[in-house]
Parts: C-alpha cells; structure tokens; sequence
C-alpha cells in the first residue's frame, strides 16, 4: 500500500511539475535569503553553517589571546 | 541463566578461531545462480520474488537511482536471510551485531548523500530548511535537520539490532521458563509454551520485515537524493 502511494505520489509529482522558482517574485534581501526558492533556501542554509563557523573561530580565536593566570 | 542469556551473541569461535566470517557468507550459498534459460523450480521460485521485490522497491526511482537496484535487493536478501537464519536454535545471528549493522548502515546512507550532494547540490543543501519556514525559526531548523539528517545510520543500524536481539532475548527467557514451569506447574507452562509459539511467528515476521524496512529506508533517503 505504502508503494503504490509513493509511485502515485511521483506520477502526480510529475503531471503537476516540481516546484519552480520562478513563482515566487522577491526583490531586495529576501530575493537571495528566503524559504520559498531553492536558491534562498540553500543561501539560508549556507549562512547559518557560516556564521556557526565564525562563532567556533572567534571563541578559539578569543581563548588563545586570553592570557593564562599570572603567578605570584 | 545469566550468562547464558548473552552467550548466543558473542563471536561464534571454533576451535578457539573466529569464524563469524564464515556465518555471514554462508546464507550466499542458500541462493543458488540462475545458469539455465529455464530453470528448476527452486531458482524459478528465487527469481520471482526478486524480480518482484524489486519491481516494487524500485518503480519509485528515476534512472540514475535505478543503477542501485543490485545493490538494495543484495541488501534485502541478506538481511532476510540472516534474520531468519538466526532464528534456528544456537545459531549465531549476526544482524545483532550493532558493528555490522553500523558496517552496512553508514556506507550506504553516506553514498546517497554525497550522490545527491554530488549531482545536485542546490537542491541537497535547500533540503536542510523545509519550504515555507518563518524567519525567526530558519537558524534552528537548520541545525535541526543537520542532526536529523546525521541521526539517520544511527537509527537504522541501532533499529535492526535491537529488533533482532530483543526478540531473541525474549525467546530465550520465556523458553527457559518454560522448562523451569514443567516441574512445578504444567498447565502454566502450556500457556508460557503458546506465548512461545506465537513469539516464533512473530519473531519470522519480524525478520522479513525488518529487512524490508531497512532496505525502503535506504530506498527512501536514495530518492530524495537523486
């Protein structure tokens, strides 16, 4: 049963067609980061592994500058 | 009884040599090749329920997913054919291994992801921000499919091992008390021997179905990368 809805699924899938980008119309900003198109999606998805990226560097980056415990 | 109760999923050894090696390409020699253009009734037999297996496993694949088709039925089949293997008594069942599980989990769903990373990348990378998310929740969501997506040989490796061992564990208690019941009460060991009987069909189930699902899931993540 579970097999004959997945091939009805992508019969259907391509009668209707996948989704196009060209549907959605954005200017500005939300042209390049939205979570509509494939393009905005996947810019979306490549800037928060980027900016988790910068997050691990910056505290490497900040833990070797701090000094260690000066003795006494 | 307690050591017994784990001594059937240790490494089978032989005359102190491992011979898990053996036990796991011995259900190999249970599917004779088709070397006729008609065969006996045996191969005809095999070959029917393969090419029915993959009639249904694979329609739902465009042709480059297709290409995959040998390697999913050989995954149905020797699944299938250790799990009901394992359910002959003192026979070593190797799908209770988390180590092979994990062994044949991982290379596959790895493969189907760098497939799809590889042939379409755009797509592969939307596939971690679900269509239609809010803004404020898109950071989140992110890392959650990341952990989804990651999470998945797990779950499909960890899955059949612990359907596997857990049926036998429980075969193996409720069989030892069984016997122990015969001396002190008969009738209650009746009833603990139906509850045996209708486990072993379970468990015969259980093996077949286990293997058709770890073979869909794999399937399944194969379609959404090609």
């Amino acid at each position: 049963m579970y097999i004959l809805k997945c091939v009805i699924a992508t019969k259907i899938e391509i009668m209707a067609g996948p989704e196009t980008d060209a549907q959605f119309q954005f200017t500005g900003i939300k042209k390049y980061f939205n979570s509509y198109t494939l393009t905005g999606r996947m810019n979306c998805v490549l800037a928060t592994y980027g900016s988790i990226a910068l997050l691990v560097l910056y505290f490497k980056l900040r833990s070797k500058k701090t000094p260690a415990v000066k003795a006494t | 009884m307690n050591e017994n109760l784990f001594a059937s999923f240790a490494t089978p050894t032989m005359m102190g040599l491992p011979i898990v090696i053996l036990i796991i390409m011995f259900p190999s020699i249970l599917f004779p090749s088709p070397n006729r253009l008609i065969n006996n009734r045996l191969i005809s037999i095999q070959q029917w329920l393969v090419q029915l297996t993959s009639k249904q496993m694979m329609a739902i694949h465009n042709s480059k997913g297709q290409t995959w088709t040998l390697m999913l039925m050989s995954l149905i089949l020797f699944i299938g054919s250790t799990n009901l293997l394992g359910l002959l008594p003192y026979s070593f069942t190797p799908t209770t291994q988390l180590s092979m599980n994990l062994g044949m989990a991982i290379p596959l769903w790895a493969g189907t992801v760098f497939m799809g990373f590889r042939h379409k990348t755009k797509a592969a990378l939307a596939h971690f921000l679900p269509q239609g998310t809010p803004i404020f929740l898109i950071p989140m969501l992110v890392i959650i499919e990341t952990i989804s997506l990651f999470i998945q040989p797990v779950a499909l490796a960890v899955r059949l091992t612990a359907n596997i061992t857990a049926g036998h564990l429980l075969m193996h208690l409720i069989g030892g008390a069984t016997l122990a019941l015969m001396s002190i009460s008969p009738s209650t060991a009746l009833i603990t021997f139906i509850i045996l009987i209708l486990l072993t069909i379970l468990e015969f189930a259980v093996a077949m179905i286990q293997a058709y699902v770890f073979t869909l899931l794999v399937s399944l993540y194969l379609h959404d990368n090609t």
